[in-house]
């Protein structure tokens, strides 16, 4: 049996909007395993994103309890937390959110400088990913130079360099067109089958099934599984 | 990691070409400003720094109080030297007297040199207060005996031209035809940079030969000349408190009668080496070189602390207005794993690279710059200076605080920002900040509208000073001077004939200076009515029966002195009410007490400036040529032209030329128009007027450029919302004001501002002249709308733009 990679116990986040107090997201319960593949599912504002960012300690949870890999989250300082999701987690998103100011090679070499690889590993490292997602010929290229699907490969292939344990997609077929969408969401299946457990966010009934586990939210709050 | 920082930092600064230009522009007018000034700090201060024991070196002035102020000698009366002689706490005392030769003569070689200059009669004492390194002689008993020299190199060079410096050794060199002296030694001139800038040291002694012979024997403790020099080296452990009480001893057991009687005093002072290239009150030996001030240099140091300022502000503002377009990098470099230290660190890079491209160019920029500025810069200044280690590190340490002073708070800024919202982009950072953004704008236009009032305020009174009426004829009037090594009168009144025959030349007057002239000569003249006396200082001045006529003074009552020699009085205004004459015609006839001598005065002239509008008129009497047997006055022909028209007078200065060409043969001429000597004595001014144009100018630059891309980037981003004001009807000139109006209004605030500081600064600086312009208000109107019309042309440069653009354009996205 695989192990659990995280767990919520009534995991809550209440934010002030003005005077009112307003849930986004409400006890929510959640177990994780290594190599699931969970699609989060649920209209707009339901809390998909906010919970995504939760988990991937961007946003933080102001009640309850959230377990990664056994280490509390919740009471860790911020540092312990930072050098966490360095280590574990990768995001792709929506919008792909490439450093414009660089290259290819560098957007995806980025993460690496962060957690100090040696040059010639990274460059070994970048190398590889870059086969694999058979864009080593556009390594030297912008951002703005490259189609929505081709920057969504850089995206995914920048939050694999780090070879992370699980890796959170906030919409990552939203921009682009059904094509492109089902490469990238055959990519998806194609790492969680290699161990990646992979949590994404998604509006699509499609992109959803490619998941081993479906989890629809509304209001902030689970509703089925 | 710091390669990709480099990276993304260039490609940044490319990206926004503009707003780098702008911040590179403002830094490097700082820098340079800042390079050039530490230089000439640096140069300054390292005067005289290398003498062994330098700090255990001073030099012994006189300051005398008077109830009129104080006044400042720096010699000392030659009977000091054996006063103090006995005295443990010196380890050498030197004496020195600085006399000019009229020539010296290499008679072996038939060489002739007229007037050398740094020529001192020194003391054995004076090579063991300053270290020199002999290359021929020796130190020995150096100067103790009469009749010998020693030279510099360089001098023994210049006399002895192609002899090896070991057989210059007991040469003979005779000065001023008559005193023979022999060479025994030879030493090498300083290479540091030193205002002991001797080149020939003849014995002390050698001095009973000379002119002097007779002040040197006499050593009358009442009598200071400047050109009595004395130097000491202290001991270790002197105790100078009591060689302080010691020469106040001295001066007290040598008071003149007279100065107790009108409360004079005289004190000797200690002036350190180090003091002496900046002290103005005694000045140096080399006064063509020009000496350090230390109110010039604090000035220069806060006119780069301003344009260095400015620059940081600059960057402050830009990069905090674009911190919205950085948040999104910053936004997913923080969810790649970036820690706050590491983004800052970041940022602090690219303030860096950009402070490291200004310093490049800054560089580049101030060997220029040295040149622009040679009035400020001392002669001596290059650019090569800059190797000098002090200064290296000097100038990376500036350039680390500049990248602090302007990169820290934006990175703080930019670094602060929340991940998730800016990756939703729920944006607005940027706005935040608008506060600050507006007070530092605030802060910039203040200081280039306090430079624009100053500017203008010192121009208006520069030209104040040049355009009031002097009191005597200044236009048309040019003075030539008699070579100083020629004696004769008869020389001069033959020149002055040959002048009259120049028919291009309306009138001629032999006399001293020009009524107006930096020179004085000041003697004490009394008055007695009754019993009572009144005392008091009296210019003279030297000229002829002609003099007055010339320079169109006005003669009140009476009439000139009757010839060139007869010993009257012509006395002015100032003088006449001083001497408390009820009228012109009240003085005529009576008399005043000069040494032992009652003159009478038969004149009485209108006032007129004797210096620059900065003193008073003073007492002043018109005299003849009264010691024409030993000595005469009359060192200058004062020639008037019939018309100043420039054809006129280039034909008219030729024939002046040649005619002196004629008389002495062997001089050069020289010449000064009176004009030309008026506006010498404000020299400083017009400097300072000169360093205040180019602030001004820098400063609006920087702060208008700042606006500008402030303008630039508040324009982009309410492209959007022109362009619905537009659909909606609203006219360009409408758009405009809407745009130009929030930059206005701080332009504004930096006038009410400035207005204040500005007033108080230009009224303490005109607390300096006696008579000043009035600060008129209008100054402020036309500064205050100069500045206006400036801002508003750069902002509309960019807002009519704005405004013009096809709101469809702008709509037609999202």
């Amino acid at each position: 049996m695989a192990n659990a990679l995280l767990s919520l116990n009534v995991a809550t986040r209440t934010v002030n909007s003005g005077s009112n107090a307003v849930t986004l997201l409400d006890k929510i319960n959640l177990q994780v395993k290594e190599g699931e593949f969970i699609s989060l599912m649920g209209p707009s504002g339901s809390g998909k994103s906010t919970l995504l960012n939760c988990i991937g300690m961007l946003d933080s949870f102001t009640g309850g309890g959230y377990t990664f890999l056994g280490e509390p989250v919740h009471s860790m300082k911020e540092k312990n937390r930072s050098k966490l999701y360095k280590e574990y987690i990768g995001f792709v998103f929506q919008a792909y959110h490439l450093i414009d100011e660089l290259t290819v090679w560098e957007n995806i070499e980025t993460p690496l400088l962060y957690k100090n690889v040696k040059s010639s590993e990274r460059k070994a490292l970048v190398a590889d990913m870059l086969d694999r997602f058979n864009i080593v010929g556009k390594k030297n290229l912008f951002p703005i130079q490259l189609s929505g699907g081709q920057q969504q490969l850089v995206g995914i292939a920048r939050a694999l360099i780090g070879k992370p344990k699980l890796i959170l997609a906030d919409e990552p077929t939203g921009n682009l067109n059904s094509k492109q969408s089902t490469e990238i969401m055959e990519l998806f299946s194609q790492l969680n089958k290699e161990g990646v457990t992979i949590i994404q966010a998604t509006h699509s009934e499609h992109n959803a099934s490619y998941g081993s586990r479906i989890i629809n939210l509304l209001d902030g709050r689970i509703v089925s599984e | 990691m710091i390669k990709n920082y480099f990276k993304i930092a260039w490609r940044n600064i490319m990206k926004h070409k503009v707003f780098s230009l702008i911040n590179v522009i403002g830094l490097t007018i700082g820098l340079s400003a800042s390079f050039v000034i530490g230089l000439m700090i640096f140069y300054d201060s390292t005067f005289d720094t290398f003498h062994k024991d330098g700090d255990r070196i001073y030099r012994v002035v006189t300051d005398f109080k008077t109830p009129d102020g104080e006044f400042y000698n720096p010699g000392v009366t030659l009977a000091l030297k054996s006063a103090i002689e006995d005295d443990l706490n010196f380890e050498a005392i030197s004496e020195f007297y600085r006399e000019r030769p009229m020539k010296v003569e290499n008679r072996a070689n038939d060489k002739e040199f007229k007037l050398p200059k740094f020529v001192i009669f020194a003391d054995q004492d004076y090579f063991k207060i300053f270290d020199y390194k002999f290359i021929a002689g020796n130190n020995d008993n150096a100067l103790s005996n009469p009749n010998e020299v020693i030279l510099t190199k360089e001098r023994a060079l210049k006399y002895f031209p192609n002899t090896q410096v070991s057989e210059i050794i007991g040469k003979t060199l005779v000065y001023n035809d008559s005193v023979n002296t022999k060479v025994t030694g030879i030493v090498e001139n300083f290479e540091g940079r030193t205002d002991i800038v001797f080149q020939e040291f003849i014995s002390h002694p050698t001095l009973l030969q000379t002119r002097l012979r007779d002040n040197i024997i006499g050593k009358n403790w009442n009598n200071t000349n400047s050109s009595s020099q004395l130097f000491v080296k202290l001991n270790p452990n002197a105790d100078i408190s009591s060689i302080n009480s010691r020469f106040k001893n001295l001066s007290d057991e040598h008071a003149d009668e007279e100065d107790k009687k009108y409360g004079e005093e005289r004190i000797f002072q200690l002036q350190p080496l180090s003091d002496i290239h900046f002290n103005e009150n005694y000045g140096i030996y080399d006064w063509s070189s020009g000496q350090a001030s230390k109110s010039l240099l604090k000035n220069l140091v806060l006119v780069a602390l301003f344009l260095l300022l400015l620059g940081c502000i600059n960057f402050i503002n830009l990069n905090t207005a674009q911190a919205t377009q950085r948040a999104k990098e910053i936004g997913i470099r923080k969810t790649l794993g970036s820690s706050r230290k590491q983004l800052i660190g970041q940022f602090m890079g690219e303030t860096l690279l950009l402070v490291l491209v200004s310093a490049a160019l800054s560089l580049l920029l101030s060997r220029w710059l040295i040149g622009v500025f040679s009035d400020f810069v001392p002669e001596g200044l290059s650019f090569e200076l800059f190797k000098a280690p002090v200064l290296v590190i000097g100038a990376i340490i500036l350039l680390i605080i500049v990248t602090f002073l302007s990169g820290f708070y934006p990175a703080i800024i930019l670094s602060r920002f929340n991940t998730v919202s800016v990756l939703k982009n729920h944006l607005g950072v940027g706005d935040k900040k608008v506060g600050l953004r507006k007070f530092l704008t605030v802060f910039q236009f203040t200081i280039a509208q306090v430079f624009i009032i100053a500017t203008l305020l010192v121009g208006k009174q520069i030209n104040y000073l040049l355009n009031k009426d002097m009191g005597f004829k200044t236009d048309a009037i040019v003075s030539v001077y008699k070579p100083i090594e020629e004696n004769s009168l008869e020389k001069i009144e033959l020149y002055a004939e040959k002048l009259a025959s120049i028919p291009e030349i309306k009138g001629v007057s032999l006399g001293g200076p020009p009524p107006a002239s930096q020179s004085s000569n000041t003697t004490d003249m009394r008055r007695m009515i009754d019993t009572e006396e009144i005392y008091g200082e009296m210019q003279l001045l030297a000229g002829d029966t002609n003099y007055l006529d010339l320079f169109e003074i006005e003669l009140l009552a009476g009439r000139v002195h009757r010839n060139d020699t007869i010993r009257e009085l012509v006395i002015n205004e100032a003088a006449r009410k001083f001497y408390r004459f009820k009228s012109p015609e009240d003085a005529i006839g009576k008399t005043l007490l000069f040494e032992n001598e009652y003159l009478p005065i038969v004149g009485v002239m209108g006032d007129f400036h004797q210096r620059s509008l900065k003193s008073e008129i003073k007492p002043m009497t018109l005299r003849g040529d009264w010691y024409r047997e030993m000595w005469s006055y009359f060192q200058a022909a004062h020639i008037v032209f019939k018309s100043d028209s420039p054809e006129n007078l280039k034909r008219s200065l030729t024939k002046i030329e040649n005619a002196y060409k004629d008389v002495y043969p062997k001089s050069n001429i020289r010449l000064e128009f009176v004009d030309e000597t008026v506006e010498k004595f404000y020299k400083r001014e017009q400097k300072i007027s000169k360093l205040l144009n180019w602030a001004t100018g820098l400063s609006i630059l920087i702060s208008c450029l700042g606006l500008l891309g402030l303008v630039i980037y508040t324009t982009n981003r309410r492209v959007k919302e022109i362009g619905v004001r537009k659909v909606l009807g609203a006219s360009l000139l409408q758009i405009n004001t809407l745009l130009c109006k929030e930059f206005l209004i701080l332009v504004a605030i930096a006038f009410i501002v400035a207005s204040p500081i500005a007033w108080y600064g230009i009224n303490s600086w005109l607390q300096d002249f006696t008579y000043k312009t009035n600060i008129s208000f209008w100054v402020f109107l036309i500064s205050g709308c100069a500045m206006i019309l400036f801002a508003l042309i750069v902002i509309s440069a960019k807002t009519l733009q704005a405004a013009n653009a096809n709101p469809v354009n702008s709509l037609r996205s999202e």
